[in-house]
């Protein structure tokens, strides 16, 4: 059971923009700490220089029951309908790795936006904001750590 | 399709599923169990603002404190980059130890929820637990039809142990079965998502950021005011983000608090989902319940094996009594129609032989179970074996809806115990239905008494006659696998007329514990009970009257001798050491229920030997009244040594003798209890059960003699029969 998870989509969400314009491939590679618990629910996503919501890249885990416990994904993203179009998946087991691809414009990079990670994990504390990493070449390809459940996020430009 | 159909269909084929959440369920009923086991200091009345007080103190970095629904208090927080969790006292804010929130591993949860078998499993699971409901529903239909509705549901519950341990476990937990059903269901839809919890979306807050420092929680006033009973969660606002609020949820919902101001930014309500949720949680799981609530779900839970076990056990045995029917012809063709109502098959084996013997009289003979009762124009005879269910209903597949008029006789044989108020009311009403709707009859409508195969002979007789054919009836009972009794001591009594008498006591064979659920070997047995015996050559067997129970550790009939009796003559040759082939049959409203009412206990002759037994196991003292009529205190005073002894002991209160080829001996027992009739009047009147044992004729007259005894109290026997307090054991 150790195969390390490897699911890997173009998330279609509302940063995905037509192929003519200024866009680039991002994969993101979320590695879990052997936390001892089961499936951890995560919600990937963006918010802009304001902190406001920008849009999902990745939610796993697909029982809307426990979305509540995701809570800053899920209060900050309520109102957008689309929210979960085409990027769920299965929830992730403690010590396996997520990789997901979001194809994201030019122009997101280096202009204040972050990516940030929600993280539940059933019988255990939730951890909203798990991980908050500005979006910007020179963090690309540097692991940032998570608070609770995640080891690393670590994020290609490609 | 019926509740039986149902419940044993569903039963066979979930119930291995059902077994598994049964005992992954009672496995999970220790966690509760064990947090409603740690009592936490009852501080129920501090104030939020005081608790997160106290445990800033000890705990930095606080991220949430919650209350369990046991009362337990759990802080969350950080110590450096490693996250902790920790129970702590309310009372003063000391860490008591590391929290967990399972004892048990994860995989006994998963097994619970979702079988090991993910989101499918789920469906599975919530599947058996719908299962689980129609299984408890038609379980609780059947249960109520066998021991005869509500009122009677505490009745003694008789039969094979393993139908002994299905009914009597369901008794005790089918409610609990039913609550935890309906609750794993409504948890099972939210999870599925056919129920959404979600009151509406999370309001959009943040905490003005002023500059101003923050406010202490001991200065809120929202946290000043709820105290730790409403408390669930409190999360702590992030350090490093000054625009994260406080959030405080409570049984009546979640507020969000400004951490400068202290002040509530948005409130909302608790969902009615949610509510039912946490309550369906709590009686499913126990978490937050009393702890004996855990202790009856655990218990419940590990009973589940019990009723797959014990249901299948049933189910094979009845299986293995179905009938096989040779020759059986189509209806279309058939001259002769059979229609049987039984419920355990046993009437199957009297249709049988009537089946075989009009077979063999050349007739083209039609057998089939009474719902599809038809008859058409090729139809010369029609015989319907019905028999009575419990008290006195109709079995349950049989219907009566299709009785419309029509012309071929039709003969109604009922079957049933006299021991029942409601003796063949089946049969009874099915006849006078018939006879209503215009359909004659070749024969009168005729009762067997306990399957008995001499008077079922008889009845063949009288259609053998009727129909002007030759006709035997060769009923072979299918019997109860027989046990050999060895013969340990034996009593004898001269008799009177030749009839010698003794009393036998054969040893009581040891058995497995697996024999006995697969009903195997020697039936539990009490004083009252009868035992069948099987004499050498004949393969109907003679039932007597337990002198002794299973407590007794012996086995004790009184036999008398019937001239040209097979059995009698072979018990009463039997030498100690020697073996007679039995089985346990037993008594259905005979045996005494548990009480400290009195008892009046009549019999004349061997029929004194179950009243002995009753007397010999009164370890409780109950007064207990014998009336004993005997012929001759030298030749035929039965157990009169013990009686004497008993009555020294206090075993029996009073015993009466009437002895009737003696002068002066009293007459019959009837005649003794009429010269005690002020006795019996106030004995009746205490509410005192009575048990009669002998004779037909002295059974009559002993009723005749209490009807008029209790003319004064406005009572006759046959109200005492119809309020469970009066019983005979005839034969």
């Amino acid at each position: 059971m150790s195969k390390p998870l490897l699911t890997t989509l173009a998330a279609a969400c509302v940063l995905a923009v037509p192929a003519l314009a200024h866009s680039r491939q991002v994969t993101l590679t979320t590695q879990l700490k052997s936390y001892g618990g089961d499936g951890a629910y995560l919600a990937i996503y963006l918010t802009d220089a304001k902190g406001a919501y920008a849009g999902t890249l990745w939610v796993a885990g697909g029982k809307a029951k426990y979305y509540k416990h995701l809570s800053d994904w899920n209060r900050l993203s309520a109102r957008d309908i689309k929210r979960l179009a085409g990027v769920t998946g299965a929830s992730v087991g403690a010590g396996r790795k997520l990789t997901v691809t979001a194809d994201l414009a030019d122009a997101l990079i280096d202009a204040g936006y972050e990516i940030r990670i929600d993280a539940a994990v059933e019988d255990q504390r939730d951890s909203p904001s798990e991980v908050r990493v500005p979006l910007t070449r020179a963090n690309a390809s540097q692991p940032q750590a998570g608070k609770q459940y995640i080891q690393s996020l670590t994020y290609q430009l490609q | 399709m019926g509740w039986k159909a149902i419940h044993r269909w569903l039963g066979l084929v979930l119930g291995t599923l059902a077994m598994v959440l049964g005992l992954s369920g009672a496995l999970l009923a220790f966690d509760a169990l064990q947090q409603a086991w740690q009592p936490p200091a009852t501080a129920d009345d501090l104030p939020v603002a005081a608790l997160v007080q106290r445990v800033q103190q000890t705990i930095p970095r606080i991220e949430e404190v919650r209350r369990l629904p046991s009362g337990v208090v759990v802080v969350y927080s950080f110590e450096g980059d490693q996250a902790r969790a920790v129970r702590v006292d309310p009372a003063d804010g000391t860490i008591l130890g590391p929290y967990q929130a399972s004892a048990l591993p994860r995989w006994v949860k998963n097994l619970h929820r979702t079988l090991l078998a993910g989101d499918t499993g789920r469906w599975g699971a919530a599947l058996t637990a719908l299962a689980m409901l129609v299984l408890s529903g038609s379980g609780l239909a059947l249960l109520l039809r066998r021991m005869g509705g509500w009122r009677r549901l505490g009745a003694r519950v008789r039969g094979t142990l393993a139908q002994r341990v299905h009914v009597v476990s369901g008794r005790i937990v089918l409610a609990v079965l039913l609550l935890t059903s309906v609750t794993a269901l409504y948890m099972s839809s939210t999870t599925l998502g056919l129920v959404s919890l979600d009151a509406a979306p999370e309001p959009e807050v943040a905490s003005a950021v002023t500059g101003q420092g923050e406010r202490a929680a001991a200065d809120i006033a929202l946290l000043r005011q709820v105290t730790l009973k409403d408390l669930r969660a409190l999360s702590f606002p992030d350090a490093s983000d000054p625009e994260d609020t406080w959030k405080l949820t409570t049984h009546g919902g979640t507020t969000w608090l400004d951490r400068t101001s202290g002040e509530p930014l948005a409130t909302q309500p608790a969902a009615t989902a949610q509510r039912l949720y946490d309550l369906a949680l709590m009686l499913h799981a126990g978490e937050g319940a009393w702890w004996f609530w855990a202790v009856v779900l655990g218990l419940v839970g590990a009973s589940v094996p019990l009723f797959w076990v014990s249901g299948v056990l049933i189910w094979w045995r009845a299986r293995q009594d179905r009938p096989h029917l040779t020759n059986n012809s189509a209806l279309a063709q058939a001259d002769m129609l059979i229609f049987v109502a039984s419920e355990g098959g046993s009437t199957w084996g009297f249709a049988q032989a009537l089946h075989d013997a009009l077979v063999r009289a050349g007739h083209r003979v039609h057998s089939a179970p009474l719902e599809q009762f038809q008859a058409g124009p090729g139809a010369r005879q029609v015989f319907v074996l019905a028999a009575t269910y419990g008290e006195g209903q109709a079995p349950a597949h049989a219907s009566v809806a299709a009785l419309k008029a029509g012309a071929a006789p039709v003969t109604v044989l009922g079957f049933g115990d006299r021991q029942f108020p409601a003796y063949c009311a089946f049969a009874n009403d099915l006849d006078a239905l018939l006879r209503e709707r215009g359909w004659p009859a070749l024969l009168p409508l005729e009762r067997i008494h306990q399957q008995s195969a001499q008077q079922f002979a008889r009845w063949g007789e009288a259609l053998a006659n009727a129909l002007g054919e030759a006709l035997t009836l060769d009923y072979r009972p299918r019997l109860p696998a027989t046990t050999a009794l060895t013969l340990v001591s034996r009593q004898d009594y001269a008799g009177i007329d030749g009839q010698n008498a003794a009393i036998l006591r054969f040893a009581w064979p040891a058995q497995s514990a697996w024999d006995r659920l697969r009903g195997r070997g020697l039936a539990r047995f009490a004083a009252g009970d009868l035992i069948a015996i099987v004499p050498p050559g004949s393969p109907v067997p003679r039932y007597y009257s337990l002198a002794s129970g299973r407590e007794d550790g012996f086995v004790e009939i009184c036999v008398r001798h019937l001239a040209g009796g097979l059995c009698s003559t072979f018990l009463l040759g039997l030498k100690p050491g020697e073996h007679a082939q039995a089985f346990i049959r037993e008594n259905p409203g005979f045996a005494l229920p548990a009480g400290r009412r009195p008892v009046l206990l009549i019999g004349a002759g061997t029929g004194v030997a179950p009243l002995a037994g009753f007397i010999r196991r009164n370890d409780r003292r109950v007064p207990m009244h014998l009336w004993f009529g005997a012929r001759d205190p030298a030749r035929d005073y039965y157990f009169q040594p013990e009686i004497e002894r008993w009555q020294g002991e206090g075993r029996v209160a009073s015993v009466r003798t009437a002895f009737s080829r003696v002068p002066d001996g009293g007459g019959y027992v009837q005649d003794a209890l009429r010269r005690d009739a002020e006795r019996v009047r106030t004995l009746v009147a205490q509410g005192s059960l009575v048990r009669v044992c002998g004779s037909r004729p002295m059974a009559h007259g002993v009723a005749e003699a209490l009807d008029d005894i209790l003319g004064p109290l406005h009572l006759s026997v046959a109200q005492l029969k119809a309020r469970d307090r009066y019983a005979e054991d005839v034969f």
